[in-house]
């Protein structure tokens, strides 16, 4: 059962140690750094990535966790919410309680502890969203949503940290691949086509048009196909997947009642100096100026509420078309995290142009909220 | 000779008449208020308007003259920006002096007069760039553009207002109009079609193009032909050639660099229910995205600098480039209806425009 107050669940010595850890300051870390590092997963290397972890990671999460019992409007209380604060917690005590890596063989046990707090945290996207809906329903129906502005920033914070932890993870996992990819370096590759990813993205969302609709407007992408440059393409697929989906859902609703041939989307991938840009846009009818702010901010959706109760089986089986109202804000931050970002320009009665600007020169210090 | 100071050259009675009106509150008009009131030109509702006028006009004029006399880095001393102040202290004094409207007679003396105010303030924009120009020659060369953020927000003011009394100027000498073009209301058409403005202030880009170049990119232009709706012709003409025309250099010097083709213009206009959203797509080459925030400020440029001495006469040889205006007024006069301007590129590919008109026309007419 999860306790109110971290003190009454759990001793006063884990409480303090994470006000201690919580007001340290974070180490940022560039995709560039990340690559050089992790291309020579020598047994030295490995064993100062395990250090520097050991080190990092409880910062990052003991700021979470603190945030995460601090929310205003009672969010901290609702139960979902509390059940993330204590994934925080246990996976801070993992960390903190793991002894001094010395060798090899500590190295290795850090690694498959790490992995493990990995995967506890799975589904914090889908709880945190159950958790900020209940507190919807309880507070005034006609709540705006700016009135919820700290929520959002603490939401954009949050999420944010969590793609910082995740990467330094799964990088650090990713080292101790015995046979990687060509190219790779860990969810690095060093020469990501993002014509060929944005086509693999495309293709996904094609399909859960297609089951939820019935038919799905086609996608041509413009571009040069063997262009490449260094990039994570997990993160490319989740925010082209995301872009793509919503703009096919637009054609796909308001060609519904209609005679004319479905317009395709079009995926134009441009590569400069500073960026390469991918815009994504649609004719499916545009959204009002006055209704843009909206679609960044948290559990704004125009589908009908999905049921999340059970969001276990959300995250990875069964993808819905639209609902959560997270797919946008949190492709920002995707897109924000190797200091790039994501801009999306409507004309009213047309279309949509979605704007995906990613750094090209890798030195951008991860964001540190 | 300009006088460095108001109080020098004018009575200080001018001056304490300034700060007065200077200090209340302006009155701001709607595009849907001046056409319903514009439809009905009486003699009852141009007296109105003008004694309106006689009192909202020197509020706004004082406002921006007391700017003028206090810019920062020595702005107001520069000789072209006192001659601006001089322009607008002699507009100010021409309607203050100006007796009460009471018949038809005051009111047509009183619209010859605002009447020759508008062309008295005609080279305002390139006299205070040249101004600008002459400071950012003084200072140090490496103090860049956006160290000038107050004199940027200035401009923004400064330019913002101009607008607003040009239009409030130019709506009441065409109540005067004894043969209105049908559906106009003044400058405002109540059936403008943007297709058909964005048609010809393509073709006048493209004629500037040619001259400069030998030849332009051709411009497709997408849309309801017949749609129409309530707009001053005049600045979605002025934005759409501004856009266009820089769109059309990107794409020349981009096709002159490379042996690629010069792949057309694409215009689409699009109606909606809030907005009349205008498009304009070139694949120019783009710009980079850390040299976006700059084409927004006044005085950046990628061309050579044509500014000279002589502005009185510039508007007409109108240039491809060089002052560095035409995007931020091109954005004022956008928001002066409660529209926007945007502007997103791809750097290596293109640059995209967007240009929000609010279809609503209840927006208030900004008053900074």
């Amino acid at each position: 059962m999860a306790a109110k107050n971290a003190m009454e669940g759990f001793t006063k010595a884990v409480a303090d140690d994470v006000r201690k850890w919580g007001a340290m300051k974070q180490t940022g870390v560039s995709l560039r750094y990340m690559r050089e590092f992790g291309s020579r997963p020598t047994d030295r290397n490995l064993l100062l990535s395990a250090q520097f972890l050991r080190k990092e990671l409880p910062i990052r999460i003991a700021r979470r966790v603190i945030e995460l019992e601090n929310l205003p409007f009672g969010l901290s209380q609702k139960p979902a919410v509390l059940k993330v604060r204590d994934w925080y917690l246990e996976s801070f005590r993992d960390v903190r309680s793991f002894g001094k890596i010395k060798d090899k063989h500590d190295e290795l046990a850090f690694t498959e502890m790490i992995k493990m707090i990995k995967v506890r945290h799975n589904h914090v996207v889908p709880t945190m969203a159950l958790g900020v809906q209940q507190l919807k329903k309880d507070l005034n129906v006609s709540a705006a949503f700016k009135d919820l502005e700290e929520i959002h920033q603490f939401l954009d914070r949050f999420y944010m940290s969590r793609i910082g932890i995740r990467v330094l993870i799964g990088q650090h996992v990713g080292l101790h691949d015995p046979s990687p990819e060509p190219g790779c370096v860990g969810l690095i590759n060093t020469r990501m086509s993002p014509v060929q990813v944005a086509r693999a993205a495309s293709e996904d969302a094609r399909g859960i048009c297609l089951r939820e609709y019935g038919s799905t407007p086609e996608i041509n992408i413009y571009g040069d196909p063997d262009f490449t440059f260094p990039y994570v393409p997990l993160h490319l697929h989740l925010m082209v997947f995301e872009l793509v989906k919503n703009s096919l859902r637009a054609v796909q609703e308001h060609f519904a009642d209609s005679d004319k041939d479905v317009p395709p989307v079009k995926i134009i991938v441009a590569d400069g100096a500073e960026d390469v840009a991918i815009k994504i846009s649609d004719e499916g009818g545009g959204i009002p100026r006055s209704g843009l702010p909206k679609i960044f901010t948290y559990l704004y959706s125009t589908a009908k509420d999905p049921p999340i109760e059970n969001y276990s089986i959300r995250e990875r089986g069964g993808v819905v078309m639209a609902g959560y109202g997270f797919g946008l804000p949190i492709s920002r931050l995707y897109a924000k995290y190797f200091g790039g970002d994501l801009q999306i320009i409507s004309m009213e009665g047309y279309g949509t142009d979605a704007y995906l600007h990613l750094s090209r020169l890798g030195d951008s210090q991860e964001p540190l909220p | 000779m300009a006088a460095r100071k108001a109080s020098e050259g004018l009575s200080k009675l001018v001056a304490d008449e300034v700060q007065r009106w200077g200090s209340m509150k302006p009155t701001g008009v709607s595009l849907r208020y001046m056409m319903e009131f514009g439809s009905r030109p009486t003699e009852r509702n141009l007296l109105r308007s003008a004694q309106f006028l006689h009192k909202e006009l020197p509020i706004r004029i004082a406002r921006r003259a007391i700017e003028l006399e206090n810019l920062p880095f020595g702005l107001s001393e520069k000789p072209a920006v006192l001659k601006v102040r001089d322009w607008y202290l002699d507009s100010f004094r021409d309607l203050r002096s100006f007796p009460e409207v009471k018949n038809k007679a005051d009111e047509l003396a009183f619209t010859q007069m605002i009447k020759m105010i508008k062309v008295r303030h005609n080279n305002v924009v390139p006299a205070m760039a040249f101004g600008v120009q002459q400071l950012k020659k003084d200072l140090s060369p490496s103090v860049v553009p956006t160290d000038f953020e107050e004199i940027h927000e200035f401009l923004d003011r400064f330019y913002m207002t101009r607008i607003g009394i040009r239009m409030l100027i130019g709506q009441h000498v065409a109540l005067h109009d004894p043969d209105p073009e049908p559906g106009c209301v003044g400058q405002i058409n109540t059936k403008m079609s943007p297709m058909k403005v964005a048609r010809a202030a393509s073709e006048d880009a493209r004629s500037i193009c040619f001259k400069e170049y030998g030849s332009a990119p051709e411009v497709i232009i997408y849309g309801d032909p017949n749609f129409t709706f309530p707009y001053v012709p005049s600045h979605l003409h002025l934005m759409v050639f501004e856009l266009v025309k820089n769109s059309l250099r990107a794409v020349q010097e981009r096709c002159m660099d490379s042996d690629k083709d010069a792949l057309p213009i694409k215009i689409i206009v699009a109606d909606g229910i809030e907005d009349v959203t205008i498009k304009i797509s070139d694949e120019g080459g783009g710009i980079r995205r850390s040299g976006l925030p700059k084409i927004f400020t006044y005085l950046y440029s990628t061309a050579k600098n044509p500014l000279e001495e002589n502005y009185e006469g510039v508007h007409q040889g109108v240039t491809m480039a060089g002052y560095g205006y035409g995007l931020p007024i091109t954005r004022l006069y956008a928001r002066y209806f409660g529209g926007d301007l945007q502007i997103i590129s791809m750097e290596g590919y293109g640059t995209d425009a967007y240009l929000h008109l609010s279809r609503l026309g209840d927006s208030q007419e900004p008053l900074p």
